[in-house]
């Protein structure tokens, strides 16, 4: 293809999300040399990955791998972040973008040293969004223990009262409450939309019982559950009254590869799961945990080694057939109902707690930028090469696992390059 | 999964399946989701995730010997949750269509009455008997009566009606053409009943569905006789998710025609015994049975066909023929006695006449397909139904 591109190249990249996907497009084209925004429509980077408790394919905690991102950020000068951030509309053609941003006031300021004293002098509450809503935090809050920037944020919602001591409180003059909604615009040569994916609604999947029984939680939730920074402080506990669980069942494909909800395999769930049966197995040595599963996705060598080493687990019971009925026991136990394909037996059994291995929507789905963007039928963004300038990493563009989405986060940081030098 | 044997598929019927609106069975992906919302399906062996990968594998003699085919009634609460849209429900009913075809002697008839390009001549065979049994009626009476006489009985039956269906087509017409053809159509389910029980049984021993390994007769009679109250309460019918209503229209028109059944049975017993012809007063209480019966085939039908209307996938020629002539012999019986009732009104008897004879007709047209098709159509799963639901009474399955 002999090109006569007379647009000059800017030699900026706005890359849309600072979870995994996006800090390593981020980090790669930045370190090459290329100057990057990164915006985040959350008052912190990390994503996802950030709730997890563990993670593959190391299982390690999210600290190390993020921690190291962060430090590659600060080191940066090429970076600039920008939290609280959505991209509003992109304009223009590859080379040469105009980018409208949108940004939400987070009431702090640069000055703010994480001490906390604002979060003790605020007494209003907010559900915990970092924690699925398990807990509460103060309307004044840090987003997690490790965000980055370790800065606190004040809730849209807070009271004006709480505001203002929240201001007395401050000795650093870090809170600003005069801070108000503005848009701003940005000039770029390439967009990579690293824009990730939310946990599928389970209380839309009517016959899983989610939201009807305490004791049904998602497997997000036992994340939060597991994390030492959770709301339980690492106890996996059932929720309606804090006992430990003797009996775990998970459900496989709670919403994915159903067209009444996600059409496709959401890639991670089967792998998620076994994880968590590793959680369960590591606090609690006697509990039985059965899985309930149509087909079990394991990718690869590794995560098969993994699934065989626990199908060889005498507590973990593997049932092929789909959880399709949940009810809730007197003592609060949910009985599951599936039939065992493979012994032709439909029976009910009773669980302490129920996991619903629910899976990913992509964030653009609902909220979709004005953009030149191809999506497919599921809202993920379908890469146009030929065209170039706008590429989708991670689960942006379909649903994937840590790994994946990285190497694809690292591929869409090279396309990005490519727009801005091409002549 | 302990005994293994050798799968002989029969791609044949999976287009069978396929063409009588299962095609959507390739489209399941075994995860049983389907046999946890069927809130009829025993736990032991359950369906019908069973049938579906039975079907999709051609394994014919697993699906169409299967009384479990017989147990569900089709509520769609299966479909409904199904995560592939592999609509469950309708192949089960595909199956069920296949096994009447399977067990009808002959099997081509079978195959003939549920091709919708053979309508015409299914249709035109009794068209052309019933319009002969009318010009015999009204050109051949004289000489009929004569005939008649000679064997002491009277080919006319005395009516003081101004309008009587009789004398349009002689009672001992429709007689002559209606009992042999519902004796044949019995023969010809005895025929398939004994094959179609053996093969239940045996398909339930296999599966191990049953806790009885040799078949008594007499002990499935009486298990027979003991669904019959759980079937004429459409007790399983209720049980089902998704349409009570549906249940209760089903309720009406068999309610019907075991209505329309009895009065036909004494009308007969006075006609020829008794020697006293129709039609009978509307306050005669066999004529009251008759018309509450009428009411309920038209309404239960009607409801039906409303209800049918109203899905999104389209139905089958199989369904849609039943449900029209279940309507059709409804109507143009309910029809053929109101205008014939218009006669008693001065200066209507005249066109009334012509009217009523029209949808009379009609009438023995229709019924003459309900006889003839029987064992063929899907009306034949009054029988298949029962015999199977019986065996369920039989093995213990619940």
């Amino acid at each position: 293809m002999t090109t006569d591109k007379a647009n000059p190249a800017v030699g900026s990249i706005l890359v849309v999300g600072g979870g995994i996907s996006g800090l390593t497009t981020t980090l790669e084209a930045a370190e090459v040399g290329y100057e990057v925004y990164v915006v985040e429509k959350n008052p912190n980077l990390g994503g996802r990955v950030s709730q997890l408790n563990q993670y593959f394919p190391k299982l390690c905690p999210p600290t190390c791998g993020l921690e190291i991102n962060y430090r590659r950020i600060k080191d940066n000068p090429k970076i600039k972040v920008m939290t609280l951030t959505e991209v509003e509309k992109v304009e223009g053609e590859p080379g040469n973008y105009e980018v409208t941003l949108k940004l939400t006031p987070r009431f702090v300021n640069e000055k703010c040293t994480a001490c906390g004293e604002c979060a003790k002098a605020c007494s209003g509450e907010i559900d915990n969004e970092f924690n699925f809503g398990m807990d509460k935090t103060k309307a004044a809050y840090l987003p997690n223990d490790m965000a980055f920037p370790m800065r606190y944020v004040l809730s849209a919602d807070i009271s004006a009262e709480d505001g203002k001591k929240c201001e007395e409180a401050c000795k650093y003059g870090a809170i600003d409450l005069s801070m108000e909604a503005k848009t701003m615009t940005i000039n770029v040569g390439a967009v990579v939309w690293a824009t990730g994916w939310k946990p599928y609604d389970a209380t839309k999947i009517d016959n899983l019982g989610f939201g009807q029984h305490k004791n049904i939680v998602t497997n997000m939730m036992l994340e939060r559950l597991a994390a030492t920074n959770g709301p339980t402080k690492g106890q996996i506990v059932r929720p309606s009254d804090g006992k430990a669980p003797a009996t775990i069942a998970f459900a496989q494909c709670a919403g994915s590869r159903d067209e009444n909800h996600l059409p496709y395999c959401s890639y991670i769930c089967c792998m998620a799961s076994l994880k968590h049966a590793t959680y369960l197995r590591a606090q609690y040595p006697d509990a039985k945990i059965t899985i309930y599963y149509i087909d079990l996705r394991a990718p690869g060598q590794k995560y098969e080694k993994f699934y065989k080493k626990l199908k060889e687990d005498e507590n973990v019971f593997f049932v092929k057939g789909k959880v399709a009925e949940v009810s809730e026991e007197a003592n609060g136990n949910i009985g599951v109902v599936a039939e065992d394909a493979v012994s032709g037996e439909k029976s009910t059994q009773s669980v302490d707690m129920l996991v619903l291995a629910t899976g990913m929507e992509p964030s653009l789905k609902t909220d979709k930028p004005s953009a030149d963007l191809n999506y497919n039928e599921d809202g993920f963004v379908v890469n146009d090469f030929s065209k170039g300038g706008l590429f989708a990493a991670g689960c942006a563009n379909k649903p994937a696992d840590v790994v994946t989405s990285n190497q694809n986060a690292t591929g869409m940081a090279l396309k990005a390059i490519q727009t801005l030098v091409r002549r | 999964m302990s005994n293994q044997y050798l799968v002989e598929p029969c791609l044949d019927f999976v287009e069978q399946v396929a063409s009588l609106g299962g095609d959507s069975v390739k489209k399941c992906y075994q995860c049983a989701t389907c046999t946890v919302a069927c809130t009829i399906a025993p736990d032991n062996s359950p369906f019908p995730r069973k049938e579906m990968i039975a079907t999709s594998w051609g394994l014919k003699d697993r699906v169409l010997g299967s009384a479990d085919i017989w147990m569900c009634h089709e509520c769609g609460d299966c479909s409904e949750l199904c995560p592939r849209g592999a609509q469950p429900a309708d192949v089960l009913s595909a199956a069920r269509s296949a096994a009447i075809t399977e067990y009808a002697t002959p099997k081509f008839l079978g195959k003939m009455v549920n091709d919708a390009k053979m309508l015409p001549l299914f249709l035109g065979i009794p068209a052309a008997w019933f319009a002969l049994m009318a010009f015999i009626t009204m050109t051949m009476g004289e000489s009929m009566e004569k005939l008649f006489k000679g064997f002491g009985m009277h080919w006319h039956h005395h009516t003081d009606a101004p309008i009587a269906s009789a004398d349009f087509v002689s009672s001992w017409l429709v007689d002559v053409t209606f009992v042999p053809l519902l004796n044949l159509s019995i023969l010809i389910f005895l025929i398939g009943l004994i094959k179609f029980v053996k093969d239940i049984h045996a398909n339930a021993v296999l599966e191990g569905k049953t806790d009885k390994t040799d078949f008594n007769l007499v002990q499935y009679l009486v298990s027979v006789v003991k669904a019959i109250p759980t079937i004429m309460l459409h007790k399983k019918f209720n049980e089902c998710g998704e349409n009570k209503s549906r249940a209760l229209a089903h309720q009406m028109v068999l309610f019907g025609f075991i209505g329309c059944f009895i009065v036909t049975a004494i009308f007969f017993v006075v006609l020829y015994i008794g020697g006293v012809a129709g039609p009978y007063d509307q306050i005669n209480p066999v004529k009251i049975l008759a018309n509450i019966a009428g009411v309920g085939i038209v309404v239960g039908s009607f409801l039906m066909i409303k209800d049918r209307l109203a899905k999104s996938e389209p139905s089958s020629f199989k369904d849609w023929a039943l449900l029209v002539l279940v309507f059709g012999l409804g109507a143009t019986g309910m029809l053929t006695q109101g205008v014939r009732l218009l006669g008693y009104i001065d200066g209507l008897v005249g066109i009334a006449q012509v009217v009523s004879y029209f949808f009379y007709y009609i009438h023995l047209i229709l019924i003459f397909c309900l006889f003839a098709y029987l064992p063929f159509s899907k009306m034949a799963h009054i029988v298949y139904r029962v015999a199977a639901l019986g065996y369920a009474e039989y093995a213990n399955r619940k």
